[in-house]
């Protein structure tokens, strides 16, 4: 971190507060940003230690923003985790419960309840529908978050907000390579995805962000340039927008932010999201897939307008759906409610330097979703996070020179294009009259026997030159090109003119459409009985039908396929699918009965074809 | 493939089949000859097989020229069940005519699958969502 730097809190309040962003929440959200203060206050301290029960080091009641930070009882292999209190064990629950209860249904309170959409599986394929069914039974057998424990964190949460309606975030700023990062942290009590908004996971504690990139000028003045949104575990380009692109909506100098419901992955424009979650293939079966998807695509150029892309790695996903509507209650300058003064983590806090566990229950699920989440600094395995770090590089930021700085880097840049075509102008004049007179001295030892070992040499030489001479030609070439192309870019930034505000976004998370979202709901009963009812299938035919069970199984997996097509409105593009593979089947069926008679007409075709082209080329 | 089928129904010796019926309208036929009762089902399996793509592919011509794209789909779905019922008569019997029908086959699925022919038949104005994505992207 030696290119970075705090600021004196003051600046940073003041700054934090100029461009603090409005966030957005959907219908029927249960936990919106808040100080992580009282939670840690209410929560207990618990040690999770190899081949060990977990022990609670620090009981609900005395643990404390101070007393996290110590992280007592740390040995190799510890996890420390804090820990929502049972509201059960509580003897006051009920009563305090019932409190909570009504503090979201004040009249103050956004009254709305959530109501899904479109169900989630109706958007995607059989294959993802199995893995989401195989997703669900591995949930039982792996660490979750208890269901007791989603009502536990809105009672917790109702207790906080009884004593007023607070809305917090945590502030902190830095200076990292010319830049200003403003970073918004927004703790959740809890995340409630998978219970209440048909999500992929639960865990207690959230901790989100939102940086703002601000660039400052020679007298000072601060200018917001690049604003980046965190959702799940996305990372790099695809993360940030600039300040003037269409799609980053503002008021006065605040983003705006849609919050999806539970999961609480930030979003630049309200709508629904089809997130992800993949699973990597086992090796086998990944190359099965990757080989028939390069037959389809390159090889029969099927679809190919469509841009065929060779994945990294093949995957199994299980969709599902981020709710960022940002219809429901909305906070920030002028909304429905407004944002208290921010906990400031300039100078940084012990807590959160000091305690490196989780802020949340434990659960030891191996795919870590459930687990709760580690703090600011750090990754679930104590290591500092990236974004902690490195909040420039995190958001793709540090290929990104400031505006102030743009002339200043093209400037700098071709001055040492100059001075490198300067070295390699003056190399060039001297090899090409090395070359020259060596040139010369071959054509004088040319077809004279006793010069013959000489000429050779010479020869030798002469080629090695020409090629040194050809790079150097080539590299100055390119020096002249590229020198041209800086000088443009830095006439047009000096016009006031700026590069596409969207250049460098390779995959945008992007709302599903209207049209998608409205299916029928026949579309998503199919969606929803499906998986069930093709195994059923599968199995009464394997059962009963096992003499005709090839011709059974194709026909019915092609029915199958047929009513999913209808369903999903793919059904042009699935006939094409069959009418290929029936092609291929059929062609097949020819080479098999006429090899020789196919043999011999190929050849014959060829031929032909050879012997047209060479008259036509006669007859010119 | 309506000439083959009159083909199959031509080659049929139909004075070596008897009508059993009495009754006006109804057919009962009977053959004692087995030559002729080969030839006999083998043209009701191809009537049985091919009666239904037949009539598609004709709705599909008239598709072709009334409504382009439902043409397509039309002529596509014939074309894939022509395929089918010629790979079940080469499971079963392997007759000699499912082969040019094959081939025939190949080359119009070939032929509706080819990008000149998609492009005529899948252009769609764009929507107006999708007009304006177009729109702000070329800015």
């Amino acid at each position: 971190m030696a290119n970075e730097e705090s600021m004196d809190p003051r600046t940073a309040e003041d700054l934090l507060r100029r461009f603090e962003p409005v966030i957005r929440f959907t219908k029927g959200e249960w936990f919106y940003p808040m100080d992580c203060e009282p939670y840690v206050d209410a929560c207990g301290l618990w040690v999770k230690r190899p081949d060990e029960d977990a022990v609670c080091v620090v009981p609900p009641g005395e643990l404390t923003l101070e007393r996290i930070a110590q992280q007592p009882d740390d040995t190799t292999g510890a996890v420390h985790y804090l820990k929502i209190p049972n509201p059960k064990e509580d003897e006051n629950q009920g009563r305090r419960a019932g409190r909570a209860r009504r503090s979201h249904t004040n009249p103050d309170w956004p009254k709305e309840t959530f109501r899904a959409g479109r169900g989630r599986l109706a958007r995607v394929g059989y294959i993802s529908r199995l893995a989401d069914a195989l997703f669900s039974l591995v949930l039982l057998a792996r660490g979750r978050v208890p269901g007791g424990d989603v009502e536990g964190g809105r009672v917790l949460y109702g207790r906080f907000m009884e004593k007023g309606e607070r809305f917090k975030y945590h502030g902190h700023v830095v200076r990292q390579d010319g830049w200003i990062v403003l970073r918004y942290w927004l703790f959740y009590a809890f995340n409630d995805w998978r219970t209440n908004f048909f999500g992929a996971n639960n865990h207690e504690a959230d901790w989100e962000k939102i940086f703002v990139y601000l660039s400052e000028s020679e007298s000072g003045e601060v200018r917001p340039e690049w604003v980046a949104y965190a959702a799940h575990e996305e990372t790099g380009d695809d993360l940030r927008r600039r300040w003037d692109d269409p799609e980053l909506e503002k008021i006065g100098e605040h983003p705006v932010a849609y919050v999806c419901a539970g999961s609480h992955a930030t979003r630049f424009s309200r709508g629904e999201y089809l997130t992800e979650l993949a699973f990597p293939l086992p090796r086998a079966f990944a190359a099965i897939r990757r080989i028939l998807r390069r037959f389809w695509y390159v090889t029969l150029r099927q679809y190919a307008e469509e841009g065929y892309r060779e994945k990294a790695y093949e995957q199994f996903t299980v969709p599902f759906v981020d709710y960022g509507r940002g219809d429901g209650l909305s906070v920030g300058p002028g909304q429905d409610m407004e944002w208290d003064p921010p906990r400031l983590m300039n100078p940084l806090p012990s807590w959160a330097s000091g305690y490196r566990g989780l802020w949340g229950l434990y659960t030891q699920d191996p795919f870590e979703g459930e687990d709760a989440p580690a703090g600011p600094l750090y990754n679930r395995d104590k290591t500092i996070s990236r974004e902690w770090f490195d909040p420039v590089g995190w958001a793709g930021l540090d290929k990104v020179p400031t505006r102030s700085e743009e002339l200043e880097v093209i400037t700098g840049r071709r001055e040492e294009i100059e001075e490198r075509r300067d070295l390699r102008r003056s190399e060039l004049l001297e090899k090409s009259s090395r070359l020259k007179v060596l040139g010369m001295e071959a054509e004088a030892t040319r077809d004279q026997s006793h010069l013959s070992k000489l000429h050779e040499n010479q020869t030798q030489h002469i080629r090695e030159l020409s090629e040194e001479v050809e790079t150097l030609r080539s590299q100055l070439s390119d020096d002249e090109v590229l020198a041209e192309s800086l000088e443009n870019h830095a006439d047009s930034l000096r016009n006031g003119e700026r590069p596409p505000a969207r250049a460098h976004i390779m995959h945008a998370a992007r709302p599903v459409s209207e049209a998608e979202t409205h299916a029928g709901r026949v579309a998503q009963l199919w969606a929803s009985i499906s998986i069930a009812v093709v195994l059923v299938t599968l199995i009464l035919i394997v059962a009963y039908e096992r003499q005709h069970l090839l011709g059974v199984l194709v026909f019915t997996i092609a029915m199958f396929a047929f009513i999913e097509a209808s369903f999903r409105r793919r059904l042009s593009r699935f006939i094409v699918s069959v009418n290929v593979g029936l092609a291929i089947v059929g062609a097949l069926v020819l080479l098999e009965h006429y090899f020789w008679q196919v043999t011999v007409l190929a050849v014959l075709v060829v031929g032909l074809y050879i012997l047209w082209e060479n008259l036509r080329e006669f007859g010119r | 493939m309506v000439g083959l089928g009159v083909w199959l129904y031509a080659i049929i010796d139909w004075s070596m089949v008897v009508n059993l019926s009495n009754e006006p309208g109804q057919v009962n036929l009977q053959t004692s000859d087995k030559p002729t009762l080969k030839k006999f089902e083998r043209a009701i399996v191809f009537t049985v097989y091919f009666l239904g793509p037949v009539i598609l592919s004709f709705l599909a011509g008239l598709g072709f020229v009334l409504l382009r794209r439902r043409g397509w789909m039309l002529a596509s779905v014939a074309q894939a069940l022509i395929m089918l019922a010629c790979l079940f008569f080469y499971g079963a019997s392997r007759p000699w005519f499912v082969y040019p029908i094959i081939a025939y086959c190949i080359l119009m699925i070939l032929l509706l699958n080819s990008r000149s022919v998609r492009a005529v038949v899948h252009r769609r104005p764009l929507t107006p969502a999708e007009a304006r994505t177009e729109i702000a992207h070329g800015e």
